[in-house]
């Protein structure tokens, strides 16, 4: 049986969406975190999404598991979020996506599903070890909308390479 | 009943919680005990922090071009102003320069080798910043190999920026002092009035407007507007000296006794290439 290459490029791209969501965040560190609003960046999110629409990945929530606890390790020092998250956001994209047909429209709308529950989940957990006091009121306002605005735009440019990308390499 | 238990996919997502709580929980317990992080931890860190370099080595290039070309636009306005400056630095330079010898020959006549200055300075860059809103932290290239303490005071070339929360071998993390984190060590700052020093610590940031909270003031000294505030060196991990910024506005607590200081701080926390780990040598 022939191996496709999605086996050694789905880690591969993981993995440097994880580090580049880090260099993007310090570049722009001036437009991406404001005293009005904030934005994280979850370009490794868009991998993980894409993949379970155009890509047949073995394994995929062991990697789902080792990204997130290297992002746990290496951004944050808090084990356990990321560990939690990215899983569960892989699960819920798999059960939504066995009740439509991908298209541009239907990935856009459960990825963005995804960042809102992802960013929403994340900043309780935040409340929770109390890194953060910031109201409910002002998550939404603050770091919610901006981060879907930009996740968003990132999805709209880099949909079309990366389904290219992603179906070339499962053949 | 049977049927709930039997659950396997239930019974995999309960065991993931817990153990994601658990591993939360203790992680934010020993976050500031001297020991962490421990050896496997340290080792996937710097694993990434190795990638990590390789894959933002490119951003950062085409990064920095855009930043010099930002440069290049403002320039002259720039020259315009520092050559306002230019003149009376140098007799600063030259004042105190004569000022640092007297203090050395001073010093040596007291017997006194080491003091609440003196500090050695690891230069560094930084590779990543924490991707989130609710940790103010970035990753720097320099690590145990190179003599980063944990709680060490980090600097950038304008002033105060952070201290360090993890040590591995070849990178760490710094917390920036724009953190809103509950358990974060706080600085021991001093303000510089007309009579005399003023001791107090840093309590909290308002990110709204971009200010320290300076608090828990020990004296009725008067305060203004524009004094210079520094780091005291009380506490044991940052040296004495280092510009944290200035006084924006001084206000009464709530209940009329101590202080609340209003400090803007000078160090610019989201543009950040190069930062210094201040480690003190007593």
């Amino acid at each position: 049986m022939r191996v496709s290459k999605i086996r050694y490029y789905y880690p591969l791209g993981l993995f440097i969406a994880l580090f580049l969501d880090g260099t993007l965040s310090n570049i722009f560190a001036g437009n991406f975190f404001t005293a009005n609003l904030s934005i994280e960046s979850r370009l490794f999110l868009l991998w993980v999404v894409m993949s379970v629409f155009f890509a047949k990945v073995e394994h995929p929530f062991f990697w789902a598991i080792a990204v997130g606890l290297t992002f746990d390790l290496f951004f944050t020092g808090i084990i356990g979020p990321f560990f939690m998250l990215v899983p569960l956001i892989l699960y819920l994209t798999r059960v939504m996506y066995s009740f439509f047909t991908p298209s541009f429209i239907v990935v856009l709308l459960i990825y963005l599903i995804d960042i809102a529950l992802f960013t929403l989940l994340f900043y309780w957990i935040n409340v929770l070890i109390g890194f953060t006091s910031v109201s409910l009121a002002s998550f939404i306002s603050g770091t919610l909308g901006p981060t879907l605005a930009f996740n968003l735009a990132v999805f709209v440019i880099l949909y079309l390479p990366i389904k290219g990308l992603m179906e070339m390499s499962s053949r | 009943m049977q049927r709930f238990f039997f659950n396997k996919r239930l019974i995999i997502v309960l065991i993931t919680l817990i153990i994601g709580f658990v591993l939360v929980a203790f992680s934010v317990t020993v976050r500031n005990n001297k020991s962490t992080p421990p050896i496997i931890q340290q080792f996937g860190n710097d694993a990434a922090g190795l990638v990590d370099r390789v894959v933002s080595y490119p951003i950062s290039a085409v990064g920095n071009v855009g930043g010099a070309v930002e440069d290049l636009l403002n320039t002259y306005q720039e020259n315009q102003k520092l050559k306002k400056q230019v003149d009376s630095l140098a007799s600063e330079k030259v004042s105190n320069q004569t000022i640092r010898k007297e203090n050395a020959a001073l010093k040596k006549q007291l017997k006194l080798n080491k003091s609440l200055t003196n500090y050695t300075a690891v230069t560094s860059y930084v590779i990543a910043r924490t991707p989130s809103s609710w940790q103010n932290q970035i990753i720097i290239s320099k690590g145990s190999l190179a003599g980063v303490k944990k709680n060490a005071a980090v600097l950038s070339d304008k002033g105060l920026v952070g201290r360090v929360t993890e040590v591995n071998k070849t990178n760490s993390k710094v917390e920036l002092i724009s953190t809103t984190n509950d358990d974060a060590d706080r600085f021991a700052t001093t303000i510089i009035t007309d009579d005399g020093s003023v001791n107090g610590l840093i309590t909290s940031y308002n990110a709204d407007t971009n200010r320290l909270i300076m608090g828990q003031i020990d004296s009725q000294k008067t305060m203004k507007k524009g004094d210079k505030v520094i780091t005291s060196g009380m506490g044991g991990n940052s040296p004495q000296g280092i510009y944290v910024g200035t006084v924006m506005k001084v206000e009464k607590d709530d209940y009329g006794l101590a202080s609340k200081v209003e400090i803007k701080p000078a160090a610019d926390l989201t543009n950040l290439n190069i930062v210094t780990v201040a480690k003190r040598t007593d």
